[in-house]
């Protein structure tokens, strides 16, 4: 057992008690009562050590020697116990000074080194802090193995050195002993399975390289576990320093799967270039594809990293998404969830009593139009449902065709392109159905059909680019509406994809003077999304200029809010990139100046956790404001978006927006609930719940819409029972109000999201992974949400389908060798954090047995019940591909 | 994470957060209060305010870069709260505000309150009620109520006249439980026990070390041990190094006496133990300490009389509560018992109590010690010779060592000396193994 650190609390416990046992008047009975109460055997030992000593100054050389070697083996041989010193140590104290004045008078020597290495360890427990003797004597003595003195001794090393590096780095004083010793007890660590001390050592001397020496098979998985973890925590530029080393790591070991995650997180698409060129296997590389379009970003590969066309079309194809829809139909038909939903089915209106049935008052249109929504909520990419996709000829008299006019002017365009939602991903029958409305004369059905097919290449590329083939040349038509949807569907199914040909068509809209303004917000907004966290310099000039050109008055006007977004999705995640752009927003017209600073700042910062930015979106929260300013919304906002980074900030960002909650101006307290349904999207928290749920009820309507939609957030795509009832109960209080039940209504169509297939998380990969454009639609959306009663109660309501962005199917599909689904046993639990614990623990808990298709849960983990195969990613998510493991054996 | 705090910041629904909006108010016709977002059993883990501020665990709770990055962390957000609330009371005191609401709320509820029993909830606004004395009432609850916590059974605050609900009363820790912790921590250490140093190493390892040094165990990779059983003879020191334990941990210490366990109406005994438990983990760490665990943890068998099975259902909760379903985080429980053999085996099976820790008879080495200790203080004459008394065949618990020191004072107190001799002490030696021995005079079968 190691000796027991001295400095805790139950060492100097041990040794004050030496000194109160006996209250004696004067020192030389206390020494005699002492004697008393030791044994027979520690008096001996005493006894001996004081023979050392005394010997140790002899001046024969012999004999110094002898009782050297002697100490030697009497410090190295005892055994201790964790709560107290050693023995030999606690009867050395008293001579420690006489032996460190003798070493002082001694001639250099083998001997003057032996004792060097003795006075080292003594001073483990007798040097006074800060005095770093310990290190000193050790650099003196001879230079022996450093673990034969036990753990503590190495482990008080290394606080003496990290000490020393930073002394000797003010003072710039050669550090290369130093390095040599922590070359031995980085190595002495690793062996031990010490890794988190190790990693510790190396990043207070700053010279993680020396890592990637030192660990070995068996090891540097949970090293870089604990590198990776670490990284989140430190400042700017350690991470990436850190994330480095642990991605070099990966690649020794070929671990790609891992690495290539660690290349996606610091977005350095040359070392994701770099995992394709190293790894030969043909199935590794067709699960890197999987993992890529997860992310959904656009990466083209070529002859370098896969050198067959063939092999080459069929990887491109799956980083296209092409068969995602193939994927999420599996997964429905497994779980026995392909018949279509009614939003009555979604509302459940009979388990309320009287007062809501009641409610059937209110305007229909606004009725049918949040029945649209539910409708094509619950069922996103089934391809079938109960309003828009019967067939015509229908015995029930032809409800599809009629749906769609019974929704009013502006409410036809998101009618219509909700058929694009139901057949989300499915691109040929998808295009086939909406083809339909292509040929009406109503000008708000042909902007729905063309949002439409934008949602429904969303995510899924193609060669022959038909969104753009179809959208592209209605860009320019008259009819304000039809622009707006043709530039949104755009903007849905490109996003991410930093489409030349696109900016080169919308950027002549933006420097339109005489575009209204709504098309130039939708147009930035689309702009900003397809050209998420690139830092493109053109982009940003042109929505610059189209914020410059606008008038006083325009820039009031709501949706004028967006332009600022767009130009902060144009940094999304880039930090410092953002600083030139900063700049020039400060020249903006007064009125949207702030308003643009703290969108962009927030932006830049999104998903980094970097709570200097929040203490600032915190600064801005706290004043109070006479004039009718905007920016305070923004800056809510951001506080949840850079704090969404981790656990702990996450956990944090939530008792902070509790304070603002309670200080803040009605400004703020709107933002709040949006802000929270942020940190929590598709996971739902029961503190945030129960917060989210009391705002419900706020005298503010505004406060209680964001509530209520973000409770719909919160449960997005989880079935949640308790938020479905609290939903329920909020639309049976609210049935008087229109507005706040069209809010319900919504929210209830989100908590069914996909029939519970989905989940809105911007976050993957055990929530390693932020995909930008999931994050991007989402702020959208929240941006559209500040002003709840222009945007999204107005007429401009399918911002909304800004949401599909971020759908993804929360499931696990294992696959075979030939990307055919293959059933095998999974244990989903709850994920336990494993970082820098000893052993192999376990890393889910309280789980279940299921056979995939299966669903994940937030915060769920999955792993093989089986020992027949191999998944070939670590992270059991999305598509995994099964290889069969070759050492399997059945037994009987 | 996150555990514990569900509801936690629903306790924040001050009346205060809401703004009066002049305008808004005047126009608006009376609504009905927002329903409370749940009814009925109120949420287990109700912890009082301490709730709001819990902060989320931090692993791994071995000491390394990483956990002091994430503690920096939490620390740098507290800071940023700080600053925000501190920004906000110089802009706008809230202060005064809440003065005024709170004296509003005073002159509501009245003075003085009757306290009454919540009998059952009919509907947001009404209540039946009832007082110790009289009869039940229909009444109304007040606004400012937290009807979150209400639930039917617990202690309520009435208006004096109309009785209606004005609060509730939050303590409701059994008095029974809360004399149980020691509040002033017992004078005796671990220097005043002679001996016994395997013993107290081990009530170490398991008691103290796992609420003090988590991440020695995590390192590891073992669970702490989650309660020490100590046994042996009567007089050997178990309740002493109990209170050492006592005297020297920062940890609550609660301590009951078997015996204290039963109770006179049948579900008191094991509701005690469960309110037992509950009050160490809310104040945990802690350390529980049973005397005398054979009152109630005797083996099991066919009971004939309803005490008998009320004893046996008390045993049965301590087991629940030792190893059951619910997990006890930092709550360390010591046994003491000098007939381990007539205990159930369930109660010692390892997971409840991992570690059984023998006291034996002081052997000779020990005698001395305790001797030495006893005589510390006494003034003794020059011929006391005490390697006679420690050197004897005879066993001595150390309770009897102790009673041969006194005796011997006695003695010489009796004969007005002003120091003990060593007859003193034969006699005293005599007497004690006399009485030991009973009625057997020592020496007699020599």
């Amino acid at each position: 057992m190691a000796p027991q650190d001295p400095n805790t609390p139950s060492g100097i416990g041990k040794r004050d008690e030496e000194s109160v046992k006996v209250p004696a008047k004067d020192p030389k009975k206390k020494d005699e009562k002492k004697d008393e109460d030791l044994s027979e055997e520690d008096l001996e030992l005493k006894k001996n050590l004081e023979l050392y000593v005394e010997r140790v100054q002899d001046p024969n050389p012999a004999l110094q020697r002898n009782a050297l070697e002697s100490m030697r083996q009497e410090i190295r041989t005892s055994t201790s116990s964790m709560t107290s010193v050693p023995k030999p140590l606690k009867y050395l104290r008293p001579h420690y000074g006489t032996l460190k004045a003798f070493y002082d008078t001694m001639a250099d020597s083998d001997l003057k080194k032996y004792l060097a290495d003795i006075l080292s360890v003594l001073a483990l427990t007798m040097s006074a802090e800060g005095e770093r003797e310990s290190l000193k004597y050790r650099l003196l003595g001879s230079e022996g193995d450093i673990g034969s003195w036990g753990h503590e001794y190495v482990r008080n090393l290394a606080g003496e050195i990290s000490q020393e590096y930073a002394k000797r780095q003010s003072e710039e004083a050669p550090i290369d002993d130093l390095m040599e010793l922590v070359q031995q007890i980085v190595a002495f660590h690793m062996k031990h399975n010490a890794e988190p001390e190790a990693v510790d050592l190396l990043m207070e001397v700053e010279d993680l390289d020396l890592l990637v020496e030192h660990v070995d098979k068996t090891n540097f998985k949970r090293t870089c576990l604990y590198l990776t973890s670490s990284a989140r925590y430190l400042p700017g530029p350690d991470d990436t320093l850190v994330l480095d080393i642990a991605y070099l790591i990966y690649m020794k070991f070929e671990e790609y799967p891992n690495a290539l995650q660690i290349a996606l997180f610091l977005d350095n698409l040359q070392n994701v270039r770099q995992v394709f060129q190293s790894c030969d296997d043909l199935l590794r590389k067709k699960q890197f594809c999987y993992i890529l379009a997860r992310h959904g970003i656009s990466f083209e590969l070529d002859d370098e990293m896969v050198a067959e066309d063939d092999d080459r079309e069929a990887l491109q194809d799956i980083i296209n998404n092409s068969k995602l829809s193939e994927g999420y139909l599996t997964l429905a038909r497994d779980i026995e969830v392909m018949e279509a939903k009614t939003p009555e089915d979604i509302y459940k209106a009979h388990l309320l009593d009287g007062r809501a049935s009641a409610g059937a008052s209110v305007d229909s249109a606004r009725q049918n139009l949040a029945a649209t929504f539910v409708n094509a909520f619950v069922n996103a990419g089934f391809g079938q449902d109960k309003l828009m996709t019967v067939p015509s000829d229908a015995s029930s008299g032809g409800n599809s065709g009629n749906w769609l006019f019974k929704n009013k002017e502006h409410g036809k365009t998101s009618a219509a392109a909700s058929l694009g939602m139901i057949l989300l991903w499915d691109v040929d029958s998808g295009l086939a159905q909406i083809d339909k409305y292509f040929h009406s004369n109503d000008n708000h059905v042909i902007a729905g059909a063309l949002l439409g097919v934008g949602i429904v290449n969303c995510s899924i590329k193609n060669d022959c680019d038909p969104a753009l083939a179809l959208l592209g040349e209605y860009i320019d038509k008259e009819d304000p509406s039809i622009r707006i949807g043709a530039i949104m569907g755009l903007g849905i199914a490109y996003a991410g994809a930093q489409n030349e040909q696109i900016r080169s068509k919308l950027t002549p809209i933006l420097n339109d003077a005489k575009a209204p303004l709504d098309v130039v917000a939708f147009t930035a907004i689309s702009l900003g999304l397809i050209y998420v966290g690139s830092c493109n310099e053109e982009v940003a000039q042109a929505i610059i200029f189209a914020l410059m050109d606008r008038s006083d008055s325009e820039l009031g006007e709501p949706l004028a809010r967006l332009i600022p977004l767009s130009l902060g999705l144009l940094y999304l995640g880039k930090q410092e990139n953002v600083e030139a752009t900063a700049e020039v927003s400060k020249t903006f017209n007064e009125k949207i100046r702030k308003h643009c600073d703290m969108t962009l700042l927030s932006c830049a910062y999104a998903g980094t956790g970097n709570v200097l930015k929040v203490q600032n979106l915190l600064g801005h929260c706290s004043q109070h404001l006479e004039k009718n300013e905007t920016h305070q919304g923004p800056a809510v906002l951001g506080i949840a978006m850079i704090a969404m980074a981790e656990e702990l900030g996450v956990e944090m960002a939530i008792r902070s927006l509790e304070h603002l909650l309670q200080y803040g101006e009605q400004n703020i307290r709107r933002a709040v609930p949006l802000a929270l349904g942020l940190l929590c999207i598709s996971n739902p928290k029961v503190n945030v719940m129960d917060t989210l749920s009391r705002l419900s009820h706020d005298t503010d309507s505004e406060v209680a819409m964001a509530a209520v939609i973000s409770l719909g957030l919160l449960g997005a795509g989880t079935n949640n029972a308790r938020i479905a009832g609290m939903l329920r109960n909020l639309s049976s209080y609210y049935y008087k109000d229109a507005s706040l039940l069209f809010c319900v209504r919504i929210a209830q169509g989100l908590v069914h999201l996909g029939k519970g297939l989905l989940t809105l998380n911007p976050y993957h990969s055990d929530r390693f992974l932020l995909s930008p454009t999931a994050l991007g639609g989402i702020i959208t959306l929240m941006h559209a949400c500040l002003d709840m009663k222009a945007i999204i109660l107005g007429k401009y309501h399918y911002v909304l389908y800004f949401l599909i962005l971020a759908m993804q199917p929360r499931m696990l599909l294992t696959v075979d060798e030939n990307l055919k689904p293959l059933s095998v046993p999974v244990r989903v639990g709850q994920a336990v954090d494993v970082v820098g614990q000893a052993g192999r623990p376990k890393t889910i808990t309280g789980f279940q047995t299921h056979s995939t298709p299966v669903l994940l849960a937030a915060g769920d983990r999955a792993e093989l019940a089986t020992e027949k195969y191999i998944p070939l990613s670590p992270i059991l998510e999305g598509f995994v591909i099964l290889k069969e493991n070759p050492d399997y054996r059945e037994d009987n | 994470m996150g555990q514990g705090t569900p509801g936690g910041l629903n306790r924040q629904g001050l009346p205060g957060d809401r703004k009066p909006d002049g305008n808004d108010k005047k126009e608006k016709k009376f609504e009905p209060a927002a329903p409370p977002a749940r009814v009925g059993r109120k949420q287990r883990k109700q912890k009082g305010p301490e709730a709001a501020a819990r902060l989320p665990t931090v692993t791994p709770l071995t000491k390394c870069k990483l956990r002091l990055l994430k503690l920096d962390r939490i620390k740098d957000y507290l800071l940023m709260e700080e600053e925000f609330v501190t920004n906000q009371e110089r802009l706008k005191p809230q202060e005064e505000k809440a003065e005024e609401d709170r004296s509003k709320v005073d002159d509501l509820r009245g003075s003085p309150m009757s306290v009454g029993n919540l009998e059952e909830l009919i509907d947001e606004n009404h209540a039946i009620v009832s007082s110790s004395v009289g009869p039940e009432y229909y009444v109304g609850i007040l606004s400012f109520v937290d009807k979150d916590q209400l639930e039917p059974g617990c202690a309520i605050l009435m208006h004096n006249k109309v009785l209606s609900v004005v609060g509730l009363l939050q303590d409701e820790v059994d008095p029974m439980v809360s004399v149980m912790k020691v509040e002033k921590a017992p004078l005796e250490s671990y220097a005043d026990i002679g001996g016994l140093d395997a013993q107290i190493q081990e009530i170490k390892e398991a008691v103290e070390l796992p609420l003090t040094h988590p991440e020695l165990y995590e390192d590891i990779g073992i669970r702490p041990p989650k309660g020490v059983i100590l046994y042996g003879e009567p007089g050997t020191g178990k309740t002493l190094l109990a209170k050492a334990v006592a005297n020297s941990t920062s940890a609550t210490f609660l301590r009951v006496v078997g015996s204290e366990l039963i109770q006179k109406y049948l579900g008191d005994g094991p509701k005690l133990v469960r309110e037992l438990f509950r009050v160490a983990d809310d104040l945990s760490p802690s350390i529980v300490f049973i005397d005398e665990i054979d009152a109630v943890g005797t083996k099991r068998y066919d009971a004939h009389s309803g005490g008998e099975r009320e004893i046996q259902r008390t045993m049965l909760e301590l087991l629940n509560q030792l190893d059951g379903f619910d997990s006890r985080g930092d709550v360390k429980v010591i046994l003491a018992t000098n007939r381990i053999e007539s205990l159930d085996p369930a109660l010692l099976r390892p997971g409840r109590i991992d570690r059984k820790i023998e006291f034996p008879l002081p052997d000779i080495k020990t005698r001395r010690r305790i001797f030495q200790i006893h005589t510390s203080r006494m003034t003794l004459a020059d011929d006391v010779n005490l390697e006679e008394f420690v050197m004897t065949k005879d066993e001595f618990s150390g309770a009897d060592i102790k009673a041969i020191c006194t005796e011997a004072g006695l003695l010489a107190l009796r004969e007005r000396r002003m120091k003990v001799t060593h007859i003193d002490f034969k006699k005293a030696k005599e007497k004690v193994m006399f009485k030991k021995k009973e009625g057997v005079p020592e020496g007699l079968y020599m």
